[in-house]
């Protein structure tokens, strides 16, 4: 049995074949199920998100893991198997550290993914699926991905313009704490934007339109509040946050505003980002003290400058991920190999004890003394016996060596 | 008690490395917050042992000399940043303070202990009244000055911070730099208690001097210098009070002030007159 993993990701498909091999939440316990009820697998976790389906088990080997899934999904033998990666052991542990350190995301360190591969961990083990050596790898895959995140800097910088607004805002008021947002128009990417400024601790959220009907929709979906346009104007000091994103053709936001409302907050400073194209915010508020203001093209700079600077980091990550790969194969290996070893140990000593005994009616009555020597030549002659071989295996790189599946063939063959 | 200033001296370097190899670092800032402070607060008992060796060693309050005022105030300095800098939200600030402390240290280690002039010593021990109300004197203004510091650092930082926000360049000056609210709320927080124990300082000091020859003012270069500084920060404090004057221009004026407290501090004792150290 070795660890076995089948990937489909998007990096080797296209959305049209991943959404294919993906399992919904509800069909996954079954599937898991499915999964160890075969003789050839023993254990089984199943990733499936929109970037990709991440099969990993204890099996024998990979082609029947992939016949089942084909099976599973009703799908023809082998229709997919270009876009398929086939891992085993090393390989296998080290895509399973990088898929949960977030090396393997479309956007690389982006946090979501290490939560969405627990939850399928969750999932196997309510389903039974799991045993000892997938939760294992998964407490360390966890531990690797912990690793990266607070020794590397992947997740340091925002790379989505939502947050970078974010991330920009924080440089001005520290803590989003009691903010309050102002959010005039109805673009898509503004409206994510207020959704993370409130996520990241603004309190409140007003919401201005020039159509009211669609302010309140959206204030009664945001949990804000609605704002008419026409009082745009005095409401605006009370923001601390401006986002904006019309489809207006001409600045609705001057600098006289501002200045307007700067005065009635007491200068308290103004953060403005501007989403919209044409832009709706003047440009030249940013001369005044205490106001700052961003458009799309700031946020797209630092995007991509952070995207830059996460790619660097990614490569420090890669080798982390690398040497821990490294050593969990060694310490399964070495955890398979102590198994064998031991069943060889016990078998052959079993053997001399059973000799023992067999000869014993003819050995007559001993003396503890000459009872304690017959232990001693056969444990002796079982160490001599074994040792060689124990020698060989052990030497072996990689944990294997001819002689351990020589043995392990051999055994399994026996007990059947 | 060299030794000991030495061993403050060193930890107070080493604090500050500490805090500029770990700037970049964006990760735990709490955690190197705590150790940074850890660090600070080894260097300042040392210092307060120091301190207190040189009270009992040459029997009175040690700030009567250029050398002691300036190690007074590195410790003070030093006791301001562990009470009032948040810990892991300065960022940069840390270092410009530290360093302020260390250079202070340095420089009175290297400057010659005058002896006390016999003018002097009668004149803190000429009443039990003087005795008291000497030490507190020095201790309010010692104090205002290290609370000034980290109100320059923070609006340095904040006009730093603020061109790199107007200019649209998001390097490193830009991460490394508390965000603009920290800065200003540092700056306005070290400001009033800086500008109360000026106050007291300046207090005290004509109880003083009304005590040791009658007159509460004499003219001298120090309290005219020490009044105009008064006077640009109570300006300061009254304009953010009522018309809520905040962000470049007070980060400005803050500057100003400081560079009035630098005057009053040194050059008041290049004019010469009535006050003689520190």
């Amino acid at each position: 049995m070795s660890i076995v993993l089948l990937s489909i990701n998007h990096h080797t498909a296209p959305v049209e074949v991943r959404e294919q091999l993906a399992f919904s939440e509800a069909e996954l316990p079954t599937a898991l199920r499915a999964m160890i009820a075969r003789e050839v697998i023993q254990e089984g976790l199943i990733l499936s998100t929109c970037n990709r389906v991440e099969v990993i088990a204890e099996a024998a080997d990979a082609n029947q893991l992939r016949d089942f899934v084909y099976e599973l999904k009703r799908l023809p033998l082998n229709c997919f198997n270009h876009h398929l990666v086939q891992l085993t052991d090393a390989e296998a542990i080290q895509h399973t550290f990088r898929v949960a350190s977030s090396l393997d995301s479309m956007i690389v360190g982006e946090p979501q993914i290490l939560g969405q591969v627990k939850e399928a961990f969750q999932i196997a083990q309510n389903a039974g699926a799991v045993g000892h050596t997938l939760t294992r790898l998964m407490n360390r895959a966890f531990a690797v991905a912990k690793k990266v995140r607070n020794e590397t800097g992947i997740a340091a910088n925002a790379v989505s313009i939502s947050y970078v607004a974010v991330e920009l805002a924080r440089k001005v008021f520290d803590s989003l704490a009691g903010t309050t947002v102002l959010l005039l128009g109805a673009g898509e990417m503004a409206e994510l934007a207020a959704k993370h400024f409130i996520t990241n601790g603004a309190e409140k959220l007003l919401i201005v339109n020039r159509t009211f009907e669609n302010a309140q929709a959206l204030a009664a979906e945001m949990n804000g509040e609605a704002v008419s346009f026409e009082t745009l104007d005095s409401r605006l000091a009370e923001a601390d946050i401006v986002l904006c994103s019309t489809g207006a053709a001409h600045y609705l936001v001057s600098p006289s505003h501002i200045e307007h409302a700067l005065e009635q907050r007491r200068y308290r400073p103004i953060f403005l980002i501007d989403i919209s194209v044409p832009r709706n915010i003047d440009p030249a508020i940013s001369e005044l003290d205490n106001a700052f203001v961003f458009d799309i093209d700031d946020l797209e700079a630092v995007a991509t400058a952070n995207l830059q600077e996460r790619q660097r980091e990614a490569e420090r990550a890669e080798i982390i991920v690398a040497a821990e790969a490294e050593r969990f194969a060694a310490s399964l290996a070495e955890g398979n190999l102590n198994k064998v070893i031991g069943v060889l140990r016990r078998e052959v000593q079993q053997i001399a004890l059973d000799e023992l005994e067999r000869s014993r009616k003819r050995l007559g009555a001993l003396t503890p003394e000459q009872e304690d020597a017959l232990h001693v030549m056969l444990n002796s002659i079982v160490n001599k016996f074994t040792h060689p071989i124990i020698k060989q295996m052990r030497e072996s790189e990689d944990g294997h060596s001819p002689y351990l599946e020589a043995f392990r063939e051999f055994y399994h063959q026996e007990k059947e | 008690m060299n030794v000991l200033l030495i061993a403050a001296l060193l930890l107070y370097l080493s604090s500050a490395i500490y805090a500029i190899i770990t700037l970049a670092m964006e990760q735990s800032r709490a955690r190197i917050g705590q150790w940074l402070r850890g660090l600070v607060a080894v260097g300042f008992v040392v210092h307060t042992i120091s301190l207190a060796l040189g009270w009992i060693q040459w029997g009175h309050f040690p700030v009567v000399n250029l050398k002691e005022v300036c190690s007074f105030l590195a410790w003070a300095i030093a006791a301001y940043y562990l009470l009032f800098v948040p810990r892991d939200k300065a960022r940069a600030l840390p270092i410009f303070v530290l360093l302020c402390g260390f250079l202070l240290t340095l420089v009175s280690l290297l400057l010659p202990n005058e002896p006390l002039s016999l003018t002097l010593s009668s004149a803190i021990s000429a009443s039990p009244f003087t005795k008291i109300i000497f030490p507190l004197h020095v201790t309010m203004l010692v104090f205002s000055y290290a609370a000034f510091v980290v109100t320059v650092a923070g609006s340095v930082m904040y006009l730093v911070q603020e061109r790199e926000l107007k200019a649209k360049r998001f390097g490193a000056a830009f991460r490394w730099m508390p965000a603009l609210n920290t800065c200003d709320e540092l700056s306005y927080r070290s400001l009033t208690i800086g500008f109360v124990l000026l106050t007291l300082g300046m207090v005290t000091g004509m109880m003083w001097g009304s005590q040791h020859d009658g007159r509460f003012w004499h003219n001298d270069p120090k309290e005219v210098l020490a009044l105009v500084t008064w006077f640009v920060y109570l300006a300061m404090i009254h304009y953010r009070v009522t018309a809520g004057w905040r962000g470049r221009r007070v980060a400005w004026m803050a500057i100003g002030g400081f560079v009035a407290v630098l005057i009053t501090f040194i050059g008041a004792r290049a004019m010469g007159g009535y006050h003689v150290f520190g």
